[in-house]
């Protein structure tokens, strides 16, 4: 029978329907795909954004002699005797003035009021007059961290309805804030003290910030870098263009390969045993945790950069031999340039996995609580040996914590985490363009 | 000194061959690709080698400037010699031998750089030239040798790569010849082409033999016929036949050879 092209037959419809179904799983794949991401967007963002802002109290505060410097000879060391605790009257004064001042009466006590102020707040004023003793019995207009649940309630968090359950506040502290807020006492301001500021205590949640934490990550990422690049490379040249192939390479290709599938947390015990029980690091310290994720990132950079270099057609190696470059020539002047873009892609994306780690860090102690910076971060000091923490494990550390202003501390973590990840990827997209213009 | 060995290249030309190989036997592992091979090639000829795929000419070209080497597996024993010289000799490194004995492969594969540097590689790795006039006029000789300094003048610093398949090829005979080869060994150079860049190529060869003693591996019997002045035959890896170009095509003496250039066998 002759059959026409103008009428499909049945096999021909069968296939196509096929074709037409494959098509719809794809595409249902990617929604799913693009509506988690969505999700998980969303709720960091709803989460962490309010943790870039943050509510300051302006409050003029009279550093009165009798209570900062007690012999009145303007001598910081003896200055220094003088705790938190001697400056929180003068906080508590200050508050109970400005709210007088304001033409507000209320019936909560000074302490109730001065509780409206950050703890952290009495630090910043000591601090200030110990840098400069001078301050003493002037009047000083301060910008002090609110209280967390202030903090809370212009962000949304906390309610008058909660407040009224809360032993830490109660509504009328809230509409005194309120009112302070309405008089432009109370501002809330962008949180630079958030990427600055070392980790606080459970009970100052609002003043706890990355500072310490960007920078160790940062510290690890250099050791990563300056590790792991130049060793991965080195190797995965000499096993892909020099090792003879017998058993020997193949053993060591397969242990490789096994490596990289090694859970992370493995290499945080085996940095436990050697760096800091055999080599006697210090714990915690950046140098420690980045010695480990050089180990955990060192396979991934082997296998991108040997498939790199595998991808470089051999015609390329033939020509330059052709020529009579020697072996190391044809690879530094031909391979190696055209193999570039996916070693640093490859590099890269092993360091921005190497900057989400946290399970092998828990374990060499980074998940350490470090309310200072770091004495050693001054150049002399040695900048890798003090102890330390990291932003993965920062977050891991806050979503620990009971008050619930440490969730918005956290998502504000991510966030920034996340932002990290962006520009590293970004700067794989640019220099993987960059280096591929050289044709 | 350098006159010493030049007169010696000299004298020796005209007694002995440019490239003589004595028992010379390859193995790919178990495979026994080259079986006693016995041939002497002449300077400023061009020499072709025909025969069916996998008959080992091509094997037997890479043996001469020893890219086998760079294969794992592969093991040459016999006697190759260039001038007289033992090119397998522990003493002899290869690529020091490359520099002498050019080569052009089968597809053309200019390095992902520009014209120039394509040709400056060879004479700037192995400091032929001393400042970048020399250089140029190196890359000028050698381009306008392989037929392509017209065509690429204006461009040299534009991608090799982005040249047409005949002018890529003749970019690498140009890259070949830089450095100053004494032998130039065409592996298949026009089985990528079409017949227009053939024509060119082959002009090219013939051009070329004034200056260098050229063997070329081909499958097309006629490209042999009509570039070579002598002519080998392989079949499976033995030198069946090696004789005057003109005699193998009109008077082949082993019956093998007859069936092959007739068409019977391939």
């Amino acid at each position: 029978m002759k059959t026409s092209l103008l009428a499909t037959d049945a096999r021909t419809k069968k296939r196509n329907a096929a074709e037409a179904r494959f098509k719809a799983y794809g595409l249902s794949a990617i929604v799913a795909a693009m509506l988690a991401l969505a999700i998980l967007l969303t709720s960091v963002l709803t989460n962490g954004l309010s943790s870039f802002q943050q509510t300051f109290i302006t409050l003029p505060i009279e550093l009165l002699e009798e209570r900062v410097d007690k012999k009145g000879n303007r001598d910081p060391a003896e200055m220094a005797k003088t705790t938190t605790i001697g400056y929180a009257p003068l906080l508590r004064g200050a508050m109970a003035a400005e709210v007088e001042r304001q033409g507000l009466t209320t019936e909560l006590s000074d302490k109730d009021l001065g509780d409206m102020i950050s703890k952290e707040a009495a630090a910043t004023v000591r601090n200030r007059v110990l840098a400069n003793p001078d301050l003493v019995g002037q009047t000083v207009t301060f910008d002090l961290l609110a209280a967390g649940r202030i903090d809370g309630y212009f962000k949304g968090r906390v309610t008058l309805e909660t407040a009224a359950l809360d032993g830490n506040t109660s509504p009328e502290a809230l509409s005194i804030a309120q009112a302070l807020a309405d008089a432009g006492v109370i501002e809330t301001k962008f949180n630079w003290n958030f990427f600055i500021a070392p980790d606080a205590s459970v009970q100052r949640p609002e003043a706890a910030g990355l500072g310490v934490a960007i920078l160790g990550s940062l510290y690890m990422m250099l050791v990563v870098l300056f590790l792991a690049l130049p060793i991965g490379v080195a190797s995965s040249i000499y096993l892909e263009e020099f090792a003879p192939k017998n058993r020997i390479t193949d053993i060591i290709e397969v242990n490789i390969s096994n490596l990289a599938a090694v859970p992370s947390i493995v290499y945080g015990i085996l940095g436990l045993a050697i760096f800091i029980n055999f080599m006697e690091f210090n714990q915690s310290s950046p140098l420690v945790g980045g010695l480990v994720l050089t180990l955990m990132t060192l396979p991934t950079i082997i296998i991108s950069t040997r498939a790199a270099l595998k991808s470089v057609p051999p015609s390329i190696r033939d020509a330059a031999l052709g020529v009579g470059a020697s072996k190391m020539q044809s690879v530094f002047h031909h391979v190696l340039p055209l193999a570039a873009p996916g070693i640093l892609t490859g590099t890269i994306i092993g360091l921005a996995q190497a900057l989400g780690e946290t399970a092998p860090l828990l374990l060499i102690g980074m998940v350490a609580f470090v309310r200072e910076y770091p004495a050693a971060y001054t150049p002399e000091a040695g900048l890798f040996g003090e102890a330390s923490t990291a932003l993965p494990v920062q977050v891991f550390n806050w979503t620990q914590r009971s008050d619930p202003a440490f969730v918005e501390r956290a998502s504000g973590a991510i966030i920034t985490l996340l932002v990290f990840l962006l520009i590293m990827n970004a700067v794989a997209i640019y220099l993987r363009r960059r280096f591929e213009r050289r044709w | 000194m350098e006159d010493m060995t030049h007169a010696d290249r000299i004298m020796s030309t005209q007694h002995d061959s440019k490239i003589s190989a004595k028992g010379v036997q390859v193995y790919y592992g178990d495979n026994h690709a080259i079986k006693d091979v016995d041939v002497e090639i002449d300077d400023k000829t061009v020499t072709a080698f025909i025969g069916p795929s996998g008959c080992g000419k091509s094997t037997f070209l890479r043996c001469i400037n020893r890219m086998n080497d760079t294969i794992d597996v592969a093991r040459v024993t016999g006697d190759i010699r260039i001038d007289g010289e033992d090119i397998y000799d522990p003493k002899v490194d290869p690529v020091q031998l490359r520099a002498k004995v050019g080569m052009v492969f089968q597809k053309p594969n200019p390095f992902p750089k520009s014209i120039y540097d394509n040709v400056a590689y060879g004479p700037k790795i192995h400091g032929l030239a001393r400042n970048k006039a020399d250089l140029d006029e190196i890359v000028e000789k050698s381009l306008r040798k392989a037929a392509l300094w017209t065509e690429a003048k204006d461009r040299l610093e534009s991608p090799g790569t982005g040249l047409s398949g005949g002018q890529q090829q003749r970019l690498c005979i140009a890259r070949a010849i830089a450095t100053a080869p004494e032998v130039l060994l065409m592996d298949e150079p026009c089985s990528a082409l079409d017949p227009i860049a053939t024509a060119q190529v082959e002009e090219l060869i013939d051009e070329l033999r004034q200056s260098f003693s050229v063997v070329i591996v081909t499958h097309s019997m006629q490209q042999a016929a009509r570039v070579s002045q002598k002519t080998a035959f392989f079949h499976l890896g033995n030198l069946v036949e090696y004789d005057d170009t003109d005699k193998i095509f009109t008077n082949p003496q082993d019956p093998r050879t007859e069936s092959y250039i007739s068409g019977r066998i391939g």
